[in-house]
């Protein structure tokens, strides 16, 4: 595949983003909806829905991997392969080969024209020219990679493993695991999919896709004053209000990236442990639960997501002055996930989930939960020691983890020399010796 | 020879009419007048091994030999997939010969069901010949017509080299999963004839772009070896193990090979210049 180097680079979008969040500030204001301002223009029923965040780009090149502490945009997926490539060289390709396309995919432009006589070589369906729409692509391995590959299973990270049913759990194998992970997410779904088809065209010998779960996040309007609210899972409940600020770069050295001096190896440095969990919510059991049980099950008032007897999400809710659980039940399950005690700081994690709607059950119930992902530098204190405290939780009753996997993301790629998986292949003794991605 | 000369004179025909835009061509389309020859004989010598092997197959049936006939039907079968790229120009004959199941209303229950997995069901499913007689029949019959029809015909080119991908793209699409001999589990036979089919038509062409697509071919030919090696180790003395013996590390390895080779084998119309 040729490159497009030569590409002009697309202009980051901050500009063009306010301009466009400024103009349907001042539509709502101007009590002007969105329907009327369609048929007012003479749009027609196929015209494709327009957005002014196609040119929202996200940095391939830095320390860290995107798509992590990135804000998490409107639409996610998380796929997982087996993958192929054994041999060093042949891991190195793999390597190579995902960074020249995450790169080209997150930056956008034209791909290669061929003869048209040959099968073209981009799926088209974002037309010729590739828009970035906000995409981040996050690579990850699973523990299998490690242990199928002699002469890496001794540079495995030192938490990483298979993931293992918990009490609640009714695991598909067939939604489960797999040697490496992408989470691809963007503005919308099309954009991930163009993504993984591209990747999936590219790389048909180094890996095969085992599953894949895409989901979404509810859409909010701009609020006036400019703050945030985390978006709602299908419970209906804010998911996210107790997240740690992922735009503190202090905190996220300390709770998602693994740093040195610890126990894991110096290749790992920069990278995070990724938990993605497929959990399936009964949906029609939950609506039909009265309001102040679900409260009671969640912990947080359902309209404001305040904590009991707060008005906010944000507030911290005070439980060391509520020991008998008469203000929040004791096994709520965000009192169980998080009991704020200076202990519960060693288990924070940073959230990164998306909504998913599959389909109809067999018993005629709809498919839907949550896409769980989760981001920490030691995958034990984190996800493992949190979802230890929810067993058992009132919460289950209501849900089930159905599928997901353990993976460690590497670290960033720091620029056009360097590459994907470079520190862990230099670590295991092979020298990168093709330059040709 | 004769045949040849006629056949060869008729395909230049088409080509002509086709009028690929092949200004920056290194194909020729009289270049690909011998290898479609080639391939039109190959398909002969299976289509008559397919007549005279389902022959065998249905008496068997009709006899009410179920030992002889669940032995027989994974061979016969074979010569089906083999020519599948050129059985398949014909819908109808296709739909009855080799329809699954899924592909109609009631599923088993349904009277359109017809062929070699109607068959296949009742053998294995039901492990009985019983009512089985009339499949045998239309089946025999189905087989004959095909051969009348693929005797007739004249070969597009496009056809013929696409099908290499078709078969790959059979295989991806339904044949890795073990769902198309899911009464019998026999895919393995299956996966063989598709690729032994996929390679004839590539075998063919690879005088033609050894030369100005070196690295192409050799990838090509690695990715069948690889495909070959791994069924290897499933062989009997007979066939192919069942379906369940291939294990997840191997499925892997055939899946991989498959999805690169119609990732591959989608360009070599374009290579040869045809459309």
């Amino acid at each position: 595949m040729t490159k497009d180097r030569d590409n002009k680079p697309f202009m980051t979008s901050r500009r063009g983003l306010l301009l466009g969040a400024g103009a349907a500030g001042s539509a709502l204001a101007a009590g002007i909806t969105a329907s009327q301002a369609a048929s007012s223009h003479g749009e027609q029923v196929t015209d494709a829905p327009v957005s002014d965040k196609m040119l929202e780009q996200q940095p391939f090149h830095g320390q860290y991997q995107s798509g992590i502490v990135t804000p998490r945009p409107a639409a996610g997926m998380v796929a997982s392969f087996r993958v192929l490539a054994s041999k060093p060289e042949e891991v190195e390709r793999l390597f190579r080969s995902l960074t020249e396309r995450i790169a080209f995919l997150m930056k956008g432009g034209t791909p290669p024209a061929l003869d048209d006589k040959l099968p073209p070589a981009d799926s088209g369906i974002l037309g010729p020219v590739v828009l970035p729409d906000n995409l981040t692509i996050t690579v990850s391995l699973g523990a299998s990679f490690f242990e199928q590959r002699e002469w890496l299973s001794p540079h495995k990270p030192a938490r990483l493993s298979r993931m293992k049913a918990f009490k609640n759990d009714a695991l598909d194998q067939s939604l489960c695991h797999g040697d490496l992970s992408l989470q691809i997410s963007s503005n919308t779904p099309d954009t991930n999919i163009h993504a993984l088809r591209d990747i999936l065209k590219n790389l048909p010998d180094l890996m095969v896709l085992r599953w894949k779960q895409e989901g979404s996040v509810p859409v909010l309007p701009r609020s006036p004053d400019g703050t945030h609210q985390s978006a709602r899972n299908f419970l209906g409940f804010r998911d996210g209000s107790a997240n740690p600020d992922a735009g503190d770069a202090g905190l996220m050295q300390r709770i998602v990236w693994v740093q040195d001096g610890g126990d894991e190896p110096a290749w790992a440095r920069n990278g995070s442990y990724q938990a993605v969990r497929i959990i399936r919510n009964f949906v029609e059991r939950w609506d039909r639960t009265p309001l102040g049980e679900q409260e009671r099950i969640i912990g947080r008032l359902k309209p404001s997501g305040a904590p009991f007897g707060g008005r906010t999400e944000t507030e911290v809710p005070d439980y060391a002055k509520d020991p008998d659980g008469t203000v929040t039940p004791l096994d709520a399950h965000i009192r169980l996930a998080n009991d704020r005690s200076k202990a519960a700081d060693a288990h924070l994690i940073l959230r990164r989930p998306f909504n998913y709607s599959n389909g109809v059950s067999k018993s005629g119930q709809l498919e839907q939960g949550l896409l769980f992902i989760c981001y920490q530098a030691d995958l034990e204190k984190g996800f493992i020691a949190v979802q230890n405290k929810l067993n058992g939780e009132p919460l289950e009753e209501y849900i089930k983890p159905i599928g997901g996997g353990f993976f460690f993301t590497l670290p960033g790629v720091t620029g056009a020399d360097d590459f994907l998986g470079r520190p862990l292949l230099e670590a295991a003794g092979h020298t990168p010796t093709n330059t040709k991605s | 020879m004769k045949f040849r000369a006629y056949l060869a004179a008729s395909i230049v025909a088409i080509i002509a009419a086709a009028a690929p835009r092949t200004a920056n061509a290194e194909v020729s389309p009289l270049d690909l007048v011998g290898p479609i020859a080639e391939y039109k004989i190959f398909i002969g010598e299976n289509l008559e091994k397919l007549v005279s092997e389902t022959k065998a197959f249905t008496d068997a049936v009709k006899a009410g030999d179920l030992e002889k006939a669940k032995k027989l039907y994974a061979p016969t079968r074979m010569n089906y997939e083999i020519v599948e790229p050129v059985a398949e120009l014909f819908s109808d004959l296709d739909g009855s010969i080799d329809s699954r199941a899924d592909d109609h209303e009631q599923k088993e229950k349904d009277p359109g069901f017809t062929g070699f997995h109607r068959l296949e069901y009742g053998l294995f499913s039901q492990n009985s010949t019983e009512g089985l007689a009339e499949f045998a029949d239309k089946l025999q019959a189905d087989v004959v017509e095909l051969h009348k029809r693929i005797t007739d015909l004249t070969f597009p080119p496009e056809k013929v080299f696409g099908g290499a991908a078709a078969l790959m793209e059979e295989v991806a699409a339904t044949k890795i999963s073990g769902e198309e001999d899911r009464y019998s589990h026999t895919d393995l036979w299956d996966f063989k004839a598709n690729f032994d089919g996929s390679r004839k038509i590539f075998e063919l062409a690879r005088p033609l772009i050894e030369k100005s697509d070196g690295a192409f071919v050799t990838k090509v030919a690695g990715n069948f070896d690889t495909v070959d090696k791994t069924l290897s180790k499933y062989k009997t003395a007979e066939g192919y193990e069942l379906y369940d013996k291939l294990t997840d590390d191997d499925r892997s390895v055939l899946a991989a090979a498959v999805n690169t080779l119609a990732e591959d084998l989608s360009t070599l119309r374009g290579k040869l210049g045809l459309n």
